[in-house]
C-alpha cells in the first residue's frame, strides 16, 4: 500500500474523523442516558413518596404506627417493586422500613440512616450500602397530626449502571469496526473515485510516446475530471505544435543550408583545380573546404536527428543478425584501428536476432566503436559481446580508453556535448554522434546502459528487447 | 550532348552549368518549372537535371509531365532530402538518378556521364595508369610488372580512383562506394585506407600516382 497516496491519506482522514465524531456521539449518549435515567428514577420516587405522605397525613392522631406500615405495604408494595421505603418519626423513631427487595438488589437493613437536619422539600441523593450497593434516595418530611414523619424512598442504582455499561462496552466494540471499515471504504471509494484520473494519465503517457494527434476521450462529467480531461487535451494540443515547429524548424534549418553549401563547395573545389593559383592559395581554399565538409556533415547528422525525431526509421524493420553486424563493421574499422594501435576482440559475439532497421543500428555501431576508438590510446582494445537475458539481449561494446567522469555521463547523448573541448574538437567530432546513437536506439525501443570512469575505459551496452516483444512493439509504434 | 537544367538556385545553377560545359556539354539554366517545360517543348535535350522544389510548377509535377512526353529522357534529381522513403518516391515518379544536396561536382559528372551512355558500359578488364595495372577479372594489382597484394577495401579504393584517372574523389564519393553511408563524416577511414594503398602503390617506386587535393579528396594521376 502507498502510504503517501491520496487513497491511503484520505482513508486515514476518514477513520480519524468518524472516530473522533463516534466517540464524542458516544460520551454524549453514555451521560444523557445516565441523565435521563437518574431523572426517571427521581420522578418515580417522588411520585411514591408523594402516596406516603399521603398516608402519613390520613393517619389519625394515636393509631397503632403499624397502620401506617400496612397501608403502604397495600398502596406502594415497595419489596415487588424493588423499592426501599423507609418512614421515620421525629425525633427518630423507626416507624417502618420496608423489606429485602424481589430482586434483592439491597439490604434495606444495611442502608446507612439519614444524615442531618430533616428536609422540608423533597431532595434526592445517592446512598451506599456497605455492601457497596449504591442507591438513589429521595426524602422529605411530612407533618402530620401524628407527628412529623421523615420518608425515605429508595431504589436500586444497578439496573441503570448495567445499562450504562452494556452502552460502553457495545461502543467500545463498534468503534473498532466502523473505523476499520470507514478507513476501507474511504480507501476503495477514493481509488475509485480517482480511477477516471489514473486512466486519463495512462493515455496522457501513451499518447506522448505514440501519437501526439491523439486526444483524451472527454467524459461528460460536467466537473473536475471533465475539465481535467479537456485541460489534458489542450496541453497535448500546445504540445504537438510546439514539438511540431520546433522539428519544422530543424529539418528546414538543415535543408535549407545544402544548397549554399553545394555552391560554396563546388566553386572552391573549382578553385582548387585551377593552375593559375598558388600552392599557398590552394592549401588555404582546401582548409576551408575542409571546414565546409565539416559543415556538410553536422547538417547531414541535425537532418537525421530531426527525421529520428519524427519517427521515420521504422518503415524498412526486418529481422537480422546483431552479432554478424557487429562484426561486420569491427572488421571494416580493423584497419583503422589498427592503425592507431588498437585491437577489436569480436569472439565473444553470439548469435542474436533483433528487429529493426539495419543501416540505421549499423551506424550506432559505427559510432560507438568510432568513439571507442578515437577515446583509446594507443595499446588498447575494443571488445564486442553478446548476451541474453530474460528481458531483453544486449550489445556490449567495452574499450580501455580514457573514460569520462560520472558528471559527464548524463550529458554525452546531449547535442553537441563535448566530454573534452579541446581533444574532442582536435579530433574532428561533431557532438552529435552519441545524440544519433541515442535518436535511432529510442525509436527501436533499445535501452542504453553506460559504464565509465577516468582511466578505466567505457561501456556502452545496448539493451535490445527480444525479437518476438520488439515485433509488437514495432507494430504499436507504426500503428495507424 | 544538350542538358537542362531546372533549378532555381541560380548560382547553384550557373556553377553546375558552368563545370559541365567545362567538360564540353552544351547547357541550357531554367530558372522554375514554368520555364523548365518552355525550353522542353521548344528543344530537344539528352538529359534533364531537375530540382525538386522550384517556385511555380513544382519539380515532381514537371518530372511526371515528362515522362509523359518524353518517356526516354534521362533525368537526374537533385534533392536536399535523403531519407529512404524520398529516394524509392523519386524513382517511382521516374527519376534516373538522384544525387543529393551538398553533392560533389565530380560525382554529378561521373552520373551525368553513366546516363548519357546509351548502350551499357563496355566494361574495360584491364585498368592502366603509368607502370600501374589493375586487373578486374583476376583482382590482380601489378606495378612494374610486380604483383602487389592488396586487402578487399584497399582494391576497392584502387579500383575506384583508377576507373577515371585524374578526376577528384571524395572521401564520401569513395565512402558510398566502397563502404556504405553509415560510414560517412565519422571517419577518417578512408585516409587510413589509402596511405596503407600508398605504402604499397607508390613507396617503393620513384613516381607517386595517388595524391590528396586537399579538402576535396583524392585522385591517380602521372604527372604532379
Amino acid at each position: 500500500m502507498n502510504h503517501r497516496s491520496l487513497a491511503f491519506r484520505l482513508g486515514v482522514w476518514y477513520a480519524l474523523l468518524l472516530s473522533a465524531s463516534f466517540t464524542l456521539v458516544g460520551v454524549g449518549l453514555f451521560y444523557g442516558l445516565e441523565h435521563y435515567l437518574r431523572a426517571a428514577l427521581g420522578d418515580s420516587l417522588r411520585r411514591r413518596s408523594t402516596q406516603i405522605e399521603e398516608i402519613a397525613r390520613s393517619v389519625p392522631t394515636g393509631t397503632a404506627v403499624a397502620a401506617i406500615g400496612d397501608a403502604i405495604e397495600i398502596r406502594v408494595a415497595p419489596e415487588f417493586n424493588n423499592r426501599l421505603v423507609r418512614v421515620t418519626r421525629a425525633p427518630g423513631e423507626l416507624v417502618y422500613r420496608s423489606g429485602v427487595p424481589a430482586d434483592r438488589s439491597f439490604d434495606p437493613a444495611a442502608v446507612p440512616p439519614f444524615s442531618g437536619p430533616w428536609p422540608t422539600n423533597s431532595v434526592t441523593h445517592r446512598t451506599e450500602t456497605a455492601q457497596h450497593q449504591a442507591l438513589m434516595m429521595s426524602a422529605t418530611t411530612v407533618e402530620a397530626p401524628s407527628g412529623r414523619y421523615l420518608i425515605e424512598l429508595g431504589a436500586s442504582l444497578a439496573p441503570g449502571d448495567s445499562l450504562q455499561t452494556h452502552l460502553l462496552l457495545l461502543l467500545a466494540m463498534l468503534l473498532p469496526v466502523l473505523v476499520a471499515l470507514a478507513a476501507a471504504g474511504g480507501y476503495l471509494l477514493v481509488g475509485r473515485a480517482l480511477r477516471p484520473v489514473d486512466r486519463i494519465a495512462q493515455s496522457a503517457e501513451q499518447m506522448l510516446l505514440q501519437d501526439l494527434d491523439a486526444r483524451l476521450p472527454v467524459v461528460p462529467t460536467g466537473d473536475a475530471l471533465e475539465r481535467l480531461s479537456i485541460s489534458v487535451n489542450h496541453m497535448l494540443g500546445r504540445l504537438r505544435d510546439s514539438i511540431q515547429t520546433s522539428r519544422r524548424f530543424l529539418a528546414d534549418a538543415s535543408h535549407e543550408l545544402r544548397t549554399p553549401l553545394t555552391v560554396i563547395k563546388g566553386e572552391l573545389q573549382e578553385l582548387v583545380h585551377n593552375d593559375a593559383i598558388g600552392r599557398e592559395l590552394r592549401d588555404r581554399i582546401g582548409s576551408v573546404l575542409e571546414e565546409v565538409g565539416r559543415l556538410e556533415h553536422l547538417v547531414s547528422g541535425l537532418l537525421v536527428l530531426s527525421r529520428l525525431d519524427v519517427g521515420e526509421a521504422q518503415r524498412v524493420w526486418v529481422e537480422f543478425d546483431l552479432a554478424e553486424l557487429a562484426a561486420g563493421t569491427a572488421d571494416q574499422m580493423r584497419l583503422m584501428a589498427e592503425d592507431r594501435g588498437i585491437q577489436i576482440h569480436t569472439s565473444n559475439l553470439a548469435r542474436t536476432v533483433v528487429r529493426g532497421d539495419r543501416a540505421r543500428l549499423k551506424q550506432v555501431i559505427v559510432n560507438l566503436l568510432d568513439n571507442a576508438i578515437r577515446f583509446t590510446p594507443r595499446g588498447g582494445s575494443v571488445t564486442f559481446s553478446t548476451s541474453a537475458g530474460e528481458k531483453h539481449q544486449a550489445l556490449e561494446i567495452r574499450d580501455t580508453g580514457i573514460g569520462m567522469p560520472p558528471t559527464a555521463l548524463s550529458h554525452i547523448f546531449d547535442r553537441f556535448y563535448r566530454v573534452d573541448e579541446a581533444r574532442s574538437r582536435e579530433d574532428g567530432g561533431a557532438g552529435l554522434g552519441l545524440s544519433i546513437v541515442r535518436s535511432i536506439c529510442a525509436v527501436h525501443g533499445v535501452d542504453i546502459e553506460v559504464d565509465s570512469s577516468p582511466g578505466q575505459g567505457s561501456c556502452f551496452r545496448l539493451k535490445f528487447p527480444h525479437s518476438r516483444s520488439s515485433l509488437s512493439a514495432s507494430s504499436a509504434g507504426t500503428g495507424p | 550532348m544538350r542538358l537542362l537544367i531546372v533549378e532555381d538556385d541560380r548560382k547553384l545553377a550557373e556553377f553546375v552549368a558552368r563545370g559541365l560545359r567545362a567538360e564540353s556539354f552544351a547547357v541550357d539554366l531554367a530558372g522554375d518549372g514554368r520555364e523548365g517545360q518552355r525550353y522542353l517543348a521548344s528543344y530537344r535535350y539528352d538529359l534533364l537535371i531537375l530540382d525538386l522544389m522550384l517556385p511555380h510548377l513544382s519539380g515532381s509535377e514537371l518530372l511526371r509531365r515528362v515522362r509523359q512526353s518524353q518517356p526516354s529522357l534521362p533525368v537526374l534529381v537533385l534533392t536536399a532530402r535523403d531519407a529512404t522513403e524520398d529516394k524509392v518516391a523519386h524513382f517511382e515518379a521516374g527519376a534516373d538518378d538522384y544525387l543529393t544536396k551538398p553533392f560533389d561536382f565530380a560525382e554529378l559528372v561521373v552520373r551525368v556521364k553513366a546516363m548519357l551512355r546509351r548502350t551499357p558500359v563496355e566494361r574495360i578488364d584491364v585498368l592502366r595508369l603509368a607502370d600501374l595495372e589493375l586487373n578486374r577479372l583476376t583482382q590482380q594489382v601489378r606495378r612494374g610488372g610486380q604483383r602487389i597484394e592488396l586487402t578487399a577495401k584497399e582494391y576497392g579504393v584502387l579500383e575506384y580512383l583508377l576507373s577515371s584517372p585524374g578526376r577528384v574523389f571524395s572521401r564520401t564519393m569513395i565512402l558510398e562506394q566502397v563502404w556504405d553511408q553509415s560510414f560517412e563524416g565519422i571517419t577518417n577511414i578512408v585516409d587510413v585506407y589509402v596511405r596503407y594503398l600508398r605504402r604499397k602503390i607508390d613507396e617503393p617506386f620513384p613516381v607517386k600516382l595517388i595524391h590528396t587535393v586537399r579538402g576535396v579528396g583524392y585522385c591517380v594521376r602521372e604527372a604532379e
